[in-house]
């Protein structure tokens, strides 16, 4: 642990947020020299970020880092905060970048790829920025980032579906943050600050109006990003026509950011305790809807899509009950959401470019035709249904066990209105894997694998999924650290400002 | 009057903003749209130039002498305007080339009948 | 150590048997065959042990417990027997199948998840292996594929969900109350919680187990599902699996709870334990006549493991010391014949080309002799004659419901009794007795490795038959461990004030009886030999096809229950899915896919929220 620490010394977080930038806009002169080694420059990327955040960890769970941008203290400069929740999360991003760009390796292969891998490289970026940031306008300018080269991925294909998902989701999101930047614009009004830890300190000295409007805007602003209904309506359509690495990361991630912001927002900045309770019911609808919808879908990559609705709003749920387990649960499941439903978007990427149909009932006798992609598949479903030893347990776990520790009827009751959902989750995730493995194939039972690069990134999600999965004290510590900086905002504060 | 002279830039921006969401909310052409999304935008810019406006103030450049710090216009909303203005370019370039990709595709920019999507 | 390594070897086997069929499947069946021994042998060693062991890297910062005692035993011997036994009658059974590394792992595992359910002593580890049970199981239920056997795996795996997450609020909520999982510790805190806690904390449970024990009215899973898997599994789903559940209320209703919290357990003349009791009694009347309806060899047998759950559950939730070990003894004596029946109705199925149907079957008693005996005392051990098994069980319950004066009880059993003596007949003459179909007529006994799994448990049968004293010992200390009276066993039965039951004695007696009756038969004159095409027909042309009558074999009795046992319970559950159905097919209409709409969304929920502020000021 002593190496590990004094390493990180010398680690700074900006190059979390420089490095993938810098090389997003090195691709297009890298191409000059070698069409051939782009798209091996996010795999470098983040790779490297990876690393740096991992080397992070150990110092940021003792104090978190503080890095002023201009040589300002803030609350007037640009400041990153890389608390346990921001490492966190960079971990998470650079690790799920990481694979799906070994994935993307062979799996992109038409249309231009030089802009795929800047774009990629951006919209990751600015995920990492937005969790990193201490400025609530920069949190505004990376959120823009990240929308706006996701716009663009999801219209990568250029087919019908990508362009017309592409637009709606665009109008959408424009929406959001134009509603986002007039919040943030209504708060700079008030306090004259655009730091989160200012603005934090002082919200208690402003009136309760004139602090709700603020934030019930930039609460519907981010939440058009992740995907709380009833603002989600841009989320099947946008990960079913996107390509399926860019799926897994819309699902894996960009949301996920979405959500971080709203409780970043919700606990942090606003200290909305008693608005939480509004989110409770919130999550439970946006689950129940984002289930049903997925139940009778025939398009597997939509079905995942709602089937992430779900999960956002189980991870809704988990963090407005608001306890050191809820949060702690919610964390979780964000990262066993991002894994599982990476590995499932990835390996249905595959099953679908074989088949040559989304549809479901095409993948009839896959189990054959790509054994390990099934395989795949299925370890991915049953995580997200939470079924031991996988991720998705000890995560579901932590939120069942958050919910009956509040010692209220009204969350026993909930909880099983939850459980239920998983139920329905559960019938068409097993139904889709009863149809690759039991149905027969009428098909052509030609064996044709993954390439390898697919196969790889996929087994280090089950990887993962299953260590994790067995042993959920590998990260219980990191979990519980971003738990209590999420809940002490006097402590993220102090530690802020000083 | 005062009312009026104190409150224009407010009352112009969410004039804009409602504006903007109307054309949003009511229109079906897509380049309409976009033009609300726009508008929108302009509405929610010309917002924070008014937060940080003082009337008759100045730059706030401090080295020239005989300015109180109470006349000057604070900067911080209009470098946040000039970011999201880019940004607002942005979003608009893309928006216009997906419309005419969109119109490739589908022959009509009507977005009633863009609903291939859904459910 | 032998714990752990019982677990290890159990899943390492698992997966080393996957890995060698890649390799050869001959290695790969052998290693199946002596994985299957060796954890026979290990659990046989662990007789008699009471261990409790607490290994520090656990779930979620809970220790994980891993615990023998006679109980787990008990229940540990028929996993790994039946696990043995269904291994080597598979070998030839399933031999031209495809995917058979899958297979045999699938089993295994199944197996080893099992066996983890039993030898762990905290809940969250019984947890994750019951939920470990119930996926794999779903995996192999719908082994054969074609559309009924995927709908017996998703009806099942829905079912079994909805259970295990009842059961994981249940624990969920003792954790957070006691703050430990461990059974031992669970058992002394949990006495002074307050009754209407532990009553909500035992439907939670109870939700599981009655689902995995298919007692009405949530068996639906299980004639679908049994009748589907193939028939080595099927008798592994009916003689083990299903029984976890049992285990399960054992665990729960008598390890944890424990007796004096149960006989608390009153609401009014309503007491948990006698809902039990009914549930049971209804489940024995129900699945018996439903199981005279069906014309298909290994559904009728799911109907009967369904009723016979109800033999167990009257006994066990009795909670007398007669009933408990009545209850109990039935568990390991169902164990026994039920797997016996579905290795024979998978022998029939294996010689005549998947045939279940018992109309088209007949005749086959001299072509499968040995088939024929396994058939016939698995029968007569399902019905409960003298001097096998399933006698000694259900003169225990009988003893018991007569003793504890409950009539309607004790009536419901000896209907189902009843019942079942009419679909065992059927099931025999169908399938051996009567005419021989000319199609079958070049039929074989099965090969030996499907043989010996049937000798074995006529075997056993008529042993613990015979001689119940051994399993009644076992059972006694099982008993006494969970605080019941301990009873005067004897090789032969049991001495009680109330009545003896001695089976040496009535063997003797049938055995002097018979040797009379052979005797005078054989000074009689002999009968003579008539061929089967040799008959009535008086020189008439005979008719080349069957003739003998299997079909509507009890037409004037179904007529007249076949109205009321429509399973309507099966039809409302269904019901009930196509209406959630067509729920969700509607709420998916919420995204029309007008993007104005979708904005519209996004203002409304402003204004909600500014509402919501307005009117309750939250904030």
């Amino acid at each position: 642990m002593g190496e590990l620490s004094l390493l990180s010394n010398g680690v700074n977080p900006v190059l979390l947020v420089v490095v993938p930038l810098a090389l997003a806009f090195a691709v297009p002169l890298i191409g000059f020299v070698s069409k051939k080694i782009i798209k091996y420059i996010p795999v470098v990327a983040f790779l490297f970020n990876l690393i740096v955040a991992l080397l992070l960890i150990p110092s940021v769970l003792k104090q978190p880092i503080v890095v002023k941008i201009g040589g300002f203290a803030p609350p007037f400069c640009i400041n990153l905060v890389a608390g346990p929740i921001g490492i966190l999360f960079s971990a998470l991003i650079a690790l799920a970048g990481l694979l799906v760009s070994i994935y993307a390796l062979n799996y992109i292969r038409e249309g231009p790829q030089e802009k795929y891998h800047i774009l990629y490289l951006l919209l990751l970026t600015g995920a990492t920025g937005v969790v990193l940031t201490g400025d609530i306008f920069n949190l505004f300018v990376f959120f823009e980032i990240l929308c706006i080269s996701s716009y663009a991925l999801v219209a990568y294909l250029g087919n019908k579906a990508g362009i017309e998902s592409s637009i709606k989701y665009l109008i959408q999101g424009s929406v959001g943050s134009s509603l986002l930047l007039l919040g943030i614009g209504l708060l700079y009004g008030q306090f004259g600050t655009l730091n989160m830890a200012d603005i934090a300190n002082q919200i208690h000295s402003a009136s309760s109006p004139s602090i709700f409007v603020p934030m019930v805007l930039m609460i519907t602003g981010l939440g058009v990003e992740a995907a709380i209904f009833p603002l989600n309506a841009w989320l099947p359509d946008a990960h079913s026509s996107a390509p399926s690495s860019i799926s897994a990361i819309l699902s894996g991630i960009a949301i996920e950011v979405g959500l971080y912001a709203v409780i970043r927002v919700l606990f942090t900045i606003f200290d909305a305790s008693n608005f939480l309770m509004f989110f409770v019911f919130l999550g439970v609808l946006t689950l129940l809807i984002g289930e049903m919808c997925a139940f009778s879908q025939k398009n597997i990559k939509r079905m995942l899509a709602y089937s992430s609705i779900g999960q956002i709003g189980l991870i809704v749920f988990a963090f407005s009950i608001a306890n050191t387990y809820g949060v702690t649960g919610g964390f979780f499941q964000l990262i066993s959401h991002t894994l599982g439903k990476g590995l499932l978007f990835l390996a249905a990427g595959y099953m679908i470019y074989r088949s040559g149909s989304m549809d479901i009932s095409t993948f009839e006798g896959m189990g054959k035709r790509m054994p390990l992609t099934s395989l795949f598949f299925t370890v991915g479903a049953f995580s997200i249904v939470g079924l031991p030893p996988f991720i998705g347990f000890p995560s579901k776990f932590m939120i069942v066990r958050a919910a009956l520790s509040t010692g209220e009827l009204l969350f026993t009751i909930l909880i099983g209105i939850v459980l239920l959902g998983t139920v329905i989750e559960g019938a068409y995730f097993f139904r889709v894997v009863q149809v690759i493995y039991f149905k027969k194939g009428n098909g052509n039972p030609e064996r044709k694998k993954a390439p390898i690069s697919g196969l790889i990134s996929m087994f280090i999600f089950v990887i993962l999924i299953l260590v994790i999965g067995v042993y959920p004290n590998l990260i219980t510590k990191i979990l519980n650290s971003a738990a209590s900086e999420l809940l002490n905002r006097i402590d993220y504060i102090r530690s802020v400002l000083g | 009057m005062s009312f009026l002279h104190n409150y224009i830039y407010y009352i112009g921006a969410f004039g804009l903003i409602f504006i903007g969401l109307f054309i949003i909310l009511v229109k079906h052409n897509l380049i309409k749209v976009i033009i609300g999304i726009s508008i929108l935008e302009t509405g929610v810019n010309l917002f924070l130039i008014a937060v940080g406006y003082i009337s008759k103030g100045t730059a706030p450049i401090f080295s020239k002498p005989g300015i109180n710090a109470n006349q000057m216009v604070d900067p911080v909303p209009q470098a946040l305007v000039l970011t999201a203005i880019v940004i607002g370019v942005a979003v608009l370039a893309m928006a216009l080339s997906l419309a005419i990709r969109l119109y490739k595709h589908y022959g009509t920019l009507d977005l009633r009948k863009i609903k291939e999507q859904r459910w | 150590m032998t714990l752990e390594l019982l677990l290890i070897v159990a899943f390492g086997g698992a997966f080393l048997t996957y890995f060698l069929g890649k390799i050869s499947p001959k290695l790969r069946n052998s290693f199946a065959v002596i994985n299957a021994l060796a954890l026979v042998v290990m659990t046989a060693c662990l007789y008699g042990q009471t261990v409790e062991k607490t290994l520090h890297f656990g779930f979620l910062g809970m220790p994980f417990v891993l615990r023998i005692n006679m109980l787990s035993w008990f229940f540990a011997i028929t996993i790994v027997g039946i696990g043995l036994l269904s291994i080597i009658y598979s070998l030839k059974y399933i031999e031209n199948e495809k995917r058979l590394d899958y297979y045999y792992f699938t089993t295994l595992f199944i197996n080893a998840s099992m066996l983890g359910t039993i030898i762990c002593g905290d809940l969250v580890s019984f947890f994750i292996f019951w939920e470990m049970m119930s996926w794999s199981t779903y995996l192999l239920i719908s082994y054969k594929g074609g559309d009924k056997a995927l709908f017996a795996g998703i009806k099942y795996i829905i079912m079994s969900i909805i259970g295990s997450l009842a059961m994981l609020i249940g624990i969920i909520s003792l954790y957070t109350h006691f703050g430990t999982l461990e059974i031992s510790t669970l058992a002394v805190q949990i006495q002074g919680a307050s009754l209407n806690y532990i009553l909500f904390i035992l439907i939670m449970f109870s939700a599981a187990f009655i689902i995995i024990n298919a007692f009405w009215p949530l068996h639906t899973w299980l004639p679908d599902a049994h009748a589907e898997a193939v028939s080595p599994f099927s008798s592994i789903l009916s003689a083990v699996l299903v029984r976890k559940g049992m285990y399960g209320l054992y665990l729960f209703m008598y390890m944890i709870l424990g007796l004096n919290i149960l006989n608390k357990l009153k609401f009014g003349f309503i007491s948990f334990t006698g809902v039990f009791c009914w549930i049971g009694a209804i489940t024995i009347v129900f699945a018996a006549l439903t199981a005279l309806l069906q014309n298909d060899s290994k559904r009728i047998l799911a109907w009967s493991t369904v009723g016979q759950g109800g033999y167990m559950i009257l006994g066990v939730a009795f909670a007398t010391t007669l009933g408990m070990a009545g209850g109990t003894f039935h568990i390991l004596n169902h164990c026994i014949y039920i797997g016996l029946l579905f290795f024979v109705a998978g022998a029939i199925e294996y010689r005549t080309g998947g045939i279940r149907d018992l109309d088209s079957l007949g005749g086959l008693i001299k072509k499968m002799p040995i088939t024929f005996i396994g058939g016939l005392v698995g029968i007569l051990g399902l019905i409960g004659m003298p001097l096998t098994n399933g006698f000694v069980s259900k003169w225990l319950i009988y003893k018991t419901l007569i003793l504890g004066n409950r009539p309607f009880l004790a009536f419901a059993a000896f209907l189902g009794t009843w019942g079942t003596i009419l679909y065992g007949y059927k099931f025999i003459h169908n399938i051996f007795l009567g005419q021989l179909p000319e199609k079958y007529k070049d039929i074989k006994e099965v090969p030996f490795t499907m043989r010996l799994p049937i000798i074995i448990l006529t075997v056993l049968v008529f042993l613990f038959g015979i001689l119940p004293g051994i399993p009644l010992k076992m059972i006694n200390i099982i008993g006494v461990s969970l605080g019941f009276e301990s009873l005067n066993v004897s090789l032969g039965g049991i001495t009680s004030d109330s009545g003896t039951l001695n089976t040496i004695n009535i063997f003797a007696g049938i055995l002097v009886a018979g040797i009379i009756i052979w005797l005078i038969f054989k000074a009689g004159r002999k009968a003579p030999k008539v061929n089967q095409y040799d008959s009535y027909a008086a020189g008439a042309a005979i008719p080349k096809g069957k003739y003998h009558y299997t079909v509507n074999f009890y037409n004037p009795l179904e007529r007249m229950i076949t109205p009321y046992l429509k399973d309507f319970v099966d039809a409302f559950y269904i019901k009930i899915t196509e209406w959630i159905q067509n729920l969700c097919n509607s709420v998916r209409r919420v995204y029309t896919g007008y993007v104005s709409n979708y904005v519209m969304y996004i203002v409304l929920f402003l204004a909600f929220l500014i509402f919501v502020q307005l009117k309750w000021s939250l904030w």
